[in-house]
This record gives C-alpha cells, structure tokens and sequence, in this order.
C-alpha cells in the first residue's frame, strides 16, 4: 500500500475486546518491531504481545489476536494492511469480489455439476462397489427374502413336477450366465398375489419368481429370456449401482449445494430421484441385451422375450405412460429393440 | 425492569459480496468433490456472523474448517455402516434402536459445539446439555404424542425450545425460557388449518375428487391410467403443494415470535421477535420461485434478503450495559454432532 499516508508507528483506531469479558473497549494498536501494543482509550497500555490476523471475508472487520486472549478489530483496513503486511490478508478475498470474473465461476460451476453428473457419480459408485464386502452383499439377500416372507409373499402354490421343470431350465442359464459376483444364482418360487406375473434378482444372486408369472407365461423360452435378463442384473450389479448412486446423489448435493433453503432443497432431492429413473431404463435395456444372450447360448429362444414384452404390452392396454416418468422402458420399444438385436447378431435359435 | 434500552439486530450483508463468497464455494466443492464444503461452512457462517451486530458488537464463528471435515468424516462414514447395516435383519432392527439412543447425544454435541464457537461482543456462548432431558424432549415426548394423533405435539415442541434455550449460557449468564403451551397451539392450529383449508380449495376447485376416481376405475379395470390423466394429476400435484407451502413459513413466524418473547437472559436483558406471518411467506415463496427461475443463481440474494428481514424484527431490551457479561475458560469439542445436524436437516446455528 504504497502512498499511504501512514508509517508504522502510527496507532490505528478500533475497537478491543479482553479475555473473558463482553467489555468493548475504545482502542487503538500499534506494532514495533514485531511487537504489537494495544492501548486504551486514556492510553493505558492493555496488552504488549504478538499480533495474529485473521482472514477477512466480504466487507467484515479487520481481526487481529493478540497474546492472552486479547482482541483488536477495526475498519481501518489499510492501515491495518501498512502495519502487518499486506500479505497477511485473505488469500479468497480477491476472487470473491464482485467482479465480472465471477461469471467464468458461475460458467465453471455449471459445467462442474454436469461433469460430476455424467462422470463423478460413476467414479463414486465404482468405489462404493469394490469396496463392498461379498458376505454385506449375501447378507442383504438373506435380510430382503425375510422381508418379502413376512410381509406378503406366501409359499408357492406350484406343484413340485412344475417347479422341476422351471427349475431345470433355470440351471441351463446359470450355466451359460456370467459368474455370478457374491455367490450362486439360486431361484426361489413364491405366491405373492400383490406382484401379479413378475420375477426380480436381488443383489446377491437370489432371483424370486411369482406363481402367476410361472402360470401365465408357462412358455420354456420365455421363462428362460426372463430368467437370463434378471441373471445379468446380478452380474451387471445393477441394484447395488442403484443403492450407491441414491447415496452419492443425497452426499453430494448435502455436501455441494449446502444451504440451498427448505424449498430447492426437495426440488433438487426429487429431480435426481427423477434423472435416476433414466439410469434405471438404462439397465433394463442392459439387461435385455445380455439376457437374450444368455438365453441363446443355453439353447433357448432368445426371441421369446420380444414375445414376452409383446403380451405384456396387451395385458396392461398399450398405456405405459410417457417414458419419462418410469423405471421401465416401454414394452413396445423393448420388444422391437430386442428384436433388432437378435436380427444384428444372428442369434436366433431357429 | 426499569427503562431497558432496545437494541435491533443489525445486519449489514449485502447479496453482491456474498454471490461471491458463495460461488467461489460452490466451485471449490464441486472440484474437490465435496470436501472443501467443510472450508465453505466456515467462510460462509463468518460472513454471516460477522455481518450480523447488536449495539456495534458483532458476533462471529470461530470454528475451522479442519474442524467440521473430521466431523462429517466420522458422520458419513458411520451413515454408510448404517444404511448396509439396515439392511440385515436383527442386526438392522438394533443399529435402529441404537441411533435412537444416540441421536439425543449427537444433538447434544451439536449444540455444545455451536455454542462455543460463536461469540458475541468477544465473548463466547456455552452449553450445558443433560443427555437425558435431549433423549426426553427430543424422542419421548414425541414419540409419545404419536398416541395423541399428534395433538400433544405443542407440548414437544416447547418442551425442545425450553431444554435448548435454558441449556445455553452467554459467558456465564443462563438464558431462560419460560412460556405457556398456548402460543405453541396457535401455531400449531394456524398451520394445520391453512393446510387443511387450501388442501380442500385446491380439491374442489381442481377437481382433484374427479382425478382419484377415475385413476381408481383404471386400475381396477386392470388398464393403465392415460398420459392425459397423469398429466392432470401432476399439475394437481404441484399446485396442492404450492397452496400448502405457506403452512410452514405462518408456523416458523408465529414460534419465533413466541420463542423469543420467552426468553430472557441473565442480568434481566430480554429478547422480542415481531415477524408478520404473510410477510414471512411472502419472501419465502417469491424466495423459492426466484431460486428455480434463476437455476439457483439468486439463492444469495435469496439468502440475505431472509436474513435481513429477520434482524429488522428482532430486539433485545438490554437492562443496562452490555459491558459486564464476563466467562470461563471452555474446552474445545469435536464437531461430530455439528455434522449430524447438517445431514439431518436442523439448524443449531444462530437463531436471528
């Protein structure tokens, strides 16, 4: 601070605050050689000690510590800055400024969120996964078919010649399925009359199908597409993806948005919960992909699930509701997707 | 009291330098995926303190940064055991029950840890919590008031801002809080009414009786309910939750009229809060519309506008000088229970 009028010896005015006490005293600091003297207001010298300032931050005061519990605080920012050193001022000060700078800050943050959006989470979610312990993994399995028994599923109704048969060709896929990563497929037959026609994998490699799904789509391909869509959920790790990214989404914008206020705080909550539902399509359609294949290398149809998606399509009416809005793709555009891909890789078993 | 000299709270933020102070955080958390959040908390509740003065003494946050990171460290960390830990059966049930049990000390910790970092006139605030009049006030007494319909939760809620507010010391001088249930019912009622008269006017003039009848014939036909249907129900959606959103801010205007208004501290000094109700929801909603609408870059100004019309309703009748608070030497504490109250949504920080 060159041409300032002031020379280190000057006292600059302020206010000082003493160990212990709320008394505001009119004073003023003077350093010498290092050595900071605060005085009162008839010149009374308070404390004689080192001076340490602390960072200012927007247009706050000027904070200085002084030895035993001692206080100086001013608005005399420049001669604050003539007598400790201008150096000793907040390093972000500058950057915070009201500044047309701030607009490539404001560029970059957007651009940091997006990057973090596409990308970051991936990265989280890749951590979260391999630093998952296999028997954690088993060990949800075990805690959610409890759940499910106790809630609503009741024993299968099937009778054991039938079981047999679908079990027999759930054995063909798991021989041509992936590895799968935390222990052995295993399929378990349940009446559950609130889930209708419906099958689902749990994380570890527990796949539940519903009596009325064995009923209603008796058919051998089609259980065997359907079987190999929910192996490769297991071995795509798709329910764990799903667990990590919900966290990583709820950690990030805690730790990054901060203080957004009640109300933006439930937008933003519910427009991730909505964007995940994009990434749950997205595995489905994985999981179309890969099934198919399975079913094809064990011997079946993979085509029988184009069929199946087909019927289901009739069944709910042809009214999926618009994408957006769903975990599901719709069925009509899986069947023809599916079909595509058979058609491209000539896997068709006929 | 005789002749107490009144005292507004003077708040001297401005949106200009705290857009950047916010913005420079923001950039900085995101490029350290999160970690320098800690760092920003620090920057911004200094700002806020320091721009926030009572009779020309500021208040100001002394915690570090260091300090809040190793806090939520602990947190997430112990929040990733849990959320895997839930899901085991037996074991999920008793890491449940334990968080119960904990929650009261984490929110203890938090408390203390606030209190002596925040100082005022170059003094700081303490805490003296009991472990189990926060497990009474904060889990007992609501979970009992569940028995009630929730028509005892008044009754929890001045018992929570009673254990805080006696709880907590300036230097050496107790603050005390002492107040009848009835405010707490009336904005209670003055709430749930507004909830309950919108909710109904939004129904009848939307037709939303209409919308859930014909979803419910679509579903027990068995066919899926038409994208012009959902529509509809969106629509009905987003407006129920506009028409109830001033439910919350008439309830936050009445309680901090009422929780002010009750507590005085040591020496005979006494507080007032005099925020009108519709003009708490009118910044609050014309707050959150120009949030959205500026994709968050107005949340700043948002901020401090809010500030600012708090600390023009606040005063404090101050009996005499406000030069004779003296204190004691206190021990620093972790930042552990800071941390949880972030994750858990509550704010322990200065009440202005």
């Amino acid at each position: 601070m060159s041409g300032f009028p002031s020379d280190p010896g000057t006292p600059v005015p302020g206010h000082a605050y003493g160990p212990g006490s709320s008394r505001r005293i009119a004073a003023s600091l003077r350093v010498a050689d290092d050595q900071a003297t605060l005085f009162g207001p008839q010149g009374e010298r308070l404390v004689v000690g080192h001076a340490r300032r602390r960072d200012r931050i927007g247009a706050g005061p000027s904070l200085i510590d002084i030895d035993d519990g001692w206080r100086f605080e001013t608005d005399a920012h420049e001669m604050i800055d003539t007598l400790l050193g201008h150096e000793q001022k907040a390093g972000l000060m500058e950057y915070e400024r009201f500044h047309p700078r701030l607009v490539l800050v404001v560029l970059a943050c957007f651009a940091g969120v997006f990057l973090i959006w596409r990308f970051g989470l991936g990265v989280l979610v890749a951590i979260g996964i391999a630093l998952t312990p296999a028997p954690f993994v088993s060990a949800i399995d075990r805690g959610n078919i409890a759940a499910i028994d106790r809630v609503f599923a009741q024993p299968s109704r099937l009778d054991a010649d039938r079981r047999a048969e679908v079990r027999a060709i759930f054995d063909d896929l798991a021989q041509a399925a992936p590895e799968p990563p935390y222990g052995d497929y295993q399929l378990h037959f349940r009446h559950i009359p609130r889930l209708g026609a419906n099958a689902f994998a749990l994380p570890g490699g527990n796949i539940v199908m519903t009596d009325a799904f064995v009923r209603q789509f008796g058919d051998d391909d089609i259980i065997a597409a359907v079987l190999g869509h929910e192996m490769a959920h297991v071995t795509e790790k798709h329910s764990l993806q799903q667990l990590y990214r919900s966290l990583s989404i709820y950690l990030l914008i805690a730790l990054i948005a901060g203080d957004v206020g009640p109300v933006a705080e439930d937008i933003l909550l519910e427009g991730g919960a909505l964007m995940s539902l994009a990434y749950s399509r997205e595995h489905e359609s994985e999981a179309d992909a890969i099934g198919i294949r399975v079913a094809a290398r064990a011997g079946y149809d993979p085509a029988a699930l184009a069929v199946f998606f087909r019927r289901l399509d009739g069944m709910t009416g042809g009214g999926d509701g618009p994408q957006w809005y769903s975990t599901h793709p719709a069925s009509r555009d899986r069947a023809a997707e599916i079909r595509r891909q058979i058609e491209e890789l000539g896997l068709s078993a006929d | 009291m005789q002749n107490p000299t009144i005292h507004k709270v003077e708040f001297s933020g401005n949106a200009r330098s705290y857009f950047g102070i916010w913005i420079v955080n923001i950039l900085l958390s995101i490029v350290t995926l999160g970690i320098y959040s800690a760092w920003a908390k620090v920057r911004t509740r200094r700002y806020m303190y320091q721009h926030t003065a009572i009779d020309g003494r500021r208040f100001d946050y002394h915690a570090t940064g260091m300090q809040i990171f190793i806090g939520r460290l602990i947190v997430v960390a112990g929040f990733i055991v849990f959320s895997i830990v839930s899901a085991i059966p037996i074991i999920g049930l008793v890491a449940i029950f334990g968080l119960l049990f904990l929650a009261p000390w984490l929110i203890n910790r938090g408390m203390l840890f606030n209190a002596r970092v925040t100082s005022w006139s170059g003094l700081r605030f303490g805490f003296d919590g009991s472990y189990w009049r926060a497990f009474r006030v904060y889990i007992l007494y609501p979970f009992l008031s569940l028995f009630t319909l929730y028509l005892a939760i008044p009754f929890a809620i001045r018992a929570q801002h009673s254990y805080s507010v006696n709880s907590h010391r300036f230097g050496t001088a107790k603050f005390h809080f002492e107040s009848s249930v009835k405010p707490f019912y009336v904005a209670f009622l003055l709430a749930i009414g507004w909830m309950a008269l919108a909710g109904l006017l939004m129904f009848l003039v939307l037709g939303g009786g209409e919308i859930f009848a014909e979803i419910a014939m679509a579903e027990r036909t068995g066919r899926a309910p038409d994208d012009a249907l959902m529509l509809r129900m969106g629509i009905f959606y987003v407006l129920l939750i506009l028409a109830v959103l001033p439910a919350g801010f008439i309830y936050q205007a009445f309680l901090r009229n009422a929780v002010y208004g009750a507590t005085s501290l040591a020496g005979g000094h006494e507080f007032r809060s005099d925020v009108k109700p519709m003009q708490l929801v009118w910044i609050g909603v014309s707050n959150a519309v120009a949030i959205i609408c500026s994709l968050g870059m107005l949340l700043p100004w948002a901020h401090i506008r809010m500030m600012r019309y708090l600390s023009d309703h606040t005063f404090i009748l101050a009996n005499g000088s406000l030069d004779d608070f003296t204190g004691q030497q206190e021990e620093s504490v972790g930042a552990i229970g800071d941390a949880y109250a972030d994750l858990e949504g509550f704010d322990v920080g200065l009440p202005v």
